[in-house]
């Protein structure tokens, strides 16, 4: 796939959101600015074909997320700013360019965007459950029968992990109840 | 190798790639950088949502459907990414959870978030 406008300005915005998170001082500001990023980054998933993802991510991403971040915002007290951006220090950013450029350097061995002779794409595991999802679960959409059925018990180990964190959580703040 | 890296044609046909080391390059820099604790786990998920990028990006497939399979349709995109990544989307909210829980108690035994200010309170 070449790159369409719809897309390209997407990732403009997300990109913009993610530096406008890392880089603006108050932080009630850069919670807002991951809001918009969660949001925009789950548009994108819609673009991607990949509707399951793209729910979940506004619902949780957007939506619980920023729900949880207010929460700790309003139990604590940030001091107040006297600049908008924080400054930036250039040695951290030599070493995450350096991060950058070693990352990158592999982009050219991956396969184009949309190749159909992909390894993920055109795999054998794919073409398995997309051959056989419906007719061992029947479930129409194989993100769902491969969440349920054939991993299932990775969901149940999911689940657990959802429980511990509300666990730790409470037992974190000491205390009962969530209130 | 920088030369290999920009060239256009890479450009035009793995531009999301691009976009995920940028992702990743912003999500590791808020981590080590900022001194406010909230903001490093701002920074944690962008990194996440950078990965996350990689990995939906690797399932798609040009003029595809969602993986909603009906007789006679397709062709679709691999669903299996889809699976890891709304598992790691969970998991990544819980990991977030407990981390805003640590920073509450953090604050309210030390009444500051600042992570220059925690150092010395912590070795006075």
């Amino acid at each position: 796939m070449s790159l369409t406008l719809l897309e390209g300005s997407l990732l403009v915005f997300v990109l913009c959101c993610a530096l406008g998170a890392a880089l603006l001082k108050d932080t009630m500001a850069s919670v807002i600015a991951f809001a918009a990023y969660s949001l925009g980054i789950s548009i994108i998933w819609l673009v991607l074909q990949a509707p399951d993802v793209g729910l979940t991510e506004a619902a949780v991403g957007a939506g619980i997320m920023t729900i949880l971040f207010l929460i700790a915002l309003a139990n604590t007290v940030t001091p107040d700013v006297d600049s908008l951006f924080e400054s930036v220090r250039w040695r951290t950013v030599a070493l995450v360019g350096a991060f950058v450029l070693v990352m990158a350097a592999t982009i050219p061995s991956l396969p184009a965007i949309g190749d159909p002779t992909a390894p993920v794409v055109g795999g054998e595991v794919t073409q398995y459950y997309l051959a056989n999802a419906y007719k061992e679960t029947q479930v129409h959409n194989a993100v769902t029968a491969v969440l349920a059925a054939y991993r299932g018990f990775d969901t149940l180990g999911e689940a657990v992990v959802v429980f511990s964190a509300g666990v730790v959580a409470l037992s974190v703040l000491r205390r009962e109840v969530f209130a | 190798m920088t030369v290999d890296v920009l060239q256009l044609d890479l450009l035009t046909s793995r531009y999301n790639y691009y976009a995920v080391v940028l992702l990743l390059g912003i999500g590791l820099y808020t981590l080590i950088e900022s001194p406010d604790l909230v903001k490093k786990v701002i920074g944690m998920n962008i990194f996440q949502t950078g990965i996350f990028l990689f990995f939906i990006t690797l399932a798609y497939r040009t003029g595809a459907s969602p993986p909603v399979v009906t007789d006679g349709g397709g062709p679709y995109v691999s669903p299996l990414p889809h699976v890891l990544i709304l598992t790691a989307i969970v998991v990544g909210v819980s990991l977030t959870a407990v981390a805003l829980a640590l920073i509450v108690r953090i604050y309210s035994e030390y009444g500051t978030l600042d992570e220059d200010t925690l150092e010395e309170l912590y070795y006075d």
